[in-house]
């Protein structure tokens, strides 16, 4: 696909997206920004497991930590929104510092069951520190006041409003995270996938890089876990474990591993087909793992991954003849 | 003897009982372009793999520019300027060739952590892959991923990679294994040139002895991890315990 079709493509994306905000009810808000959370929540994850090839299943506890991090500041300290995600994300870089130092010198396996092995000790610290994180509640009540910067304030308290606010942050990631997989470090990052024995001999330091890539998914981990959090004005327990850790690899897997809008197209599949199947039935999983199946079978490289494929097929076979 | 560039001070290294090196000490010169030979299982590999830190030694120490490098890790070595090659091809298949040569150029200017600078904005970078893709005669397949060459210029690719990294002295682990004539010309034009202009210094791991005795001023022979031979070629032909393990039946008297 070339570079025109490319951003016309983001573009429209785009103008649906603001037109969703304007026009649409508040069900529809909701939906939309829970993709968009879950797409922050898988791209940031896709710079660790489609580049550097590492499968983690404890990203949950970085949704976490962005989501307890934020409610935190907010009972505590102060309930500015913006506050709330800084120290929700920081929080989240911290624990996947923490975290990664110890599992970035496995792979494979290894890392995957170190990785879930820590989110499942996240997970019951907050099961348990009920005077901290209150327990199974979690943390309630956390209000969406409004957006003060200097001289004006941006109310966010309705769903309309506050769809907007996770718009801006939505379209703030998908160009950082364009731009890290675009930059030197995003191309030692594909050397790690590709061959991570020659990388040290290339003079990168492939334990430094692999826990730069897993502290950056981490940091973009945390901060969906903060807009779900303002979100639902409440925190979850669950969102720290393993079936929530599992979402992001099931997102990419579903939009391709190895492409950028893969996480994004992931995510809005997730979404809406897990809607539409619970309205008919509650074993939504079995149907769910159905449609997984047929996708990773069917699409190689993921939805995107075989729709970009056929459309550069179709290109060579028109110039072809 | 100048400062030697690299100096390996009574090394040893066994594998359960197989000894693999003992008591190597060596010395080696900026700008002569030494070979190391030996039979199989001479110890040869394992000699690169302990000067270039995949494998560390049970006992000795290794100097490189007079800094000790025995506990180093490989990526320090590198960035100090001490690079290989890999007997088998050993790139990144699904990258192009382009940014094969890229990443140890990118590396070696510590520009590698750059986050939120395009890589395509790198033009020093894209300078220097170039110049070094003119070099190994890749240039035309800057980008072809790495998969999609042939044999021979993957293993061209794989000596390239080890080149980007800018090598003070660089180990080349049968550079012409798999070559045809046309593409072992080339790498071995590259080594003289290379070694004329003086950057870098060239040890080479080879089977093939015309490789071997029209490139090396210095040759050194490994048998079962002792250093049996040292000296010009014409000294290492003449000498009888050499001639006795290991060239006897493919140098005439």
């Amino acid at each position: 696909m070339n570079r025109f079709w490319t951003y016309g493509l983001y573009g429209l994306a785009l103008v649906c997206l603001v037109g969703i905000g304007l026009f649409s009810g508040r069900f529809t808000l909701y939906l939309t920004m829970r993709i968009m959370i879950l797409s922050i929540f898988a791209m940031g994850y896709n710079v660790l497991f489609g580049r550097t090839g590492l499968l983690s299943f404890g990203h949950g506890a970085f949704y976490a930590g962005g989501a307890y991090g934020l409610a935190l500041v907010a009972i505590h300290v102060s309930p500015h929104p913006l506050l709330g995600l800084v120290a929700g994300v920081a929080l989240a870089s911290c624990i996947a510092l923490i975290i990664g130092y110890f599992c970035v010198r496995h792979t494979e396996i290894y890392f995957a069951m170190l990785t879930l092995a820590f989110g499942m000790m996240v997970f019951s610290l907050i099961w348990n520190l009920r005077d901290i994180t209150g327990g199974d509640d979690g943390l309630v009540g956390i209000s969406r006041v409004p957006l003060s910067l200097g001289f004006f304030r941006i109310a966010l308290a309705k769903a309309s409003h506050y769809y907007f606010f996770v718009l801006a942050l939505f379209v703030f990631s998908l160009w950082a995270i364009r731009r890290i997989l675009h930059s030197p470090f995003g191309l030692i990052l594909s050397g790690i996938r590709e061959n991570d024995r020659r990388i040290e001999f290339a003079g990168v330091s492939l334990r430094n890089y692999r826990l730069a890539a897993f502290v950056i998914s981490g940091a973009f981990a945390g901060l969906a876990g903060g807009l779900s959090t303002l979100l639902e004005s409440n925190t979850a327990p669950f969102s720290a474990h393993w079936t929530n850790s599992a979402s992001p690899v099931l997102v990419s897997l579903i939009g391709g591993i190895h492409t950028f809008a893969g996480p994004v197209v992931g995510s809005l599949l997730f979404v809406v087909l897990r809607e539409i199947i619970e309205r008919f039935t509650h074993n939504w999983m079995l149907w769910f793992g159905i449609i997984l199946l047929v996708i990773i079978m069917g699409f190689r490289g993921g939805v995107v991954g075989a729709l970009s494929d056929l459309m550069n097929r179709k290109i060579r076979m028109s110039t072809g003849s | 003897m100048k400062d030697p560039l690299l100096e390996i001070r009574r090394l040893n290294k066994s594998f359960g009982r197989v000894v693999a090196a003992h008591e190597i000490d060596l010395a080696l010169e900026a700008g002569v372009i030494t070979s190391v030979i030996g039979p199989n299982g001479a110890g040869k590999s394992t000699l690169i793999n302990l000067l270039s830190g995949s494998l560390r030694p049970d006992s000795g120490q290794i100097l490189f520019q007079g800094k000790d490098i025995t506990r180093l890790p490989i990526h320090r070595r590198i960035r100090m300027g001490l690079s290989r090659s890999f007997q088998v091809v050993n790139v990144f298949p699904n990258l192009t060739v382009f940014e094969n040569i890229e990443i140890p150029v990118l590396a070696m200017r510590g520009h590698a952590h750059r986050l939120f600078r395009s890589v395509a904005g790198e033009s020093d970078t894209e300078r220097e892959v170039t110049g070094i893709l003119d070099r190994i005669g890749l240039l035309g397949e800057r980008v072809t991923p790495a998969s999609a060459l042939s044999h021979g210029d993957q293993r061209l690719l794989e000596v390239g990679i080890a080149l980007a990294a800018g090598p003070k002295l660089l180990f080349l682990d049968e550079p012409t294994a798999g070559m045809n004539p046309v593409e072992r010309k080339r790498i071995l034009e590259n080594i003289r040139s290379l070694a004329k202009e003086g950057r870098t210094t060239f040890v080479i791991v080879e089977h093939d002895m015309d490789v071997v005795f029209a490139l090396s001023e210095r040759v050194i022979v490994l048998h079962y991890g002792v250093v049996i031979g040292d000296g010009t070629t014409e000294e290492i032909r003449d000498n009888p315990r050499v001639r006795e393990v290991y060239l006897g039946e493919e140098v005439a008297p």
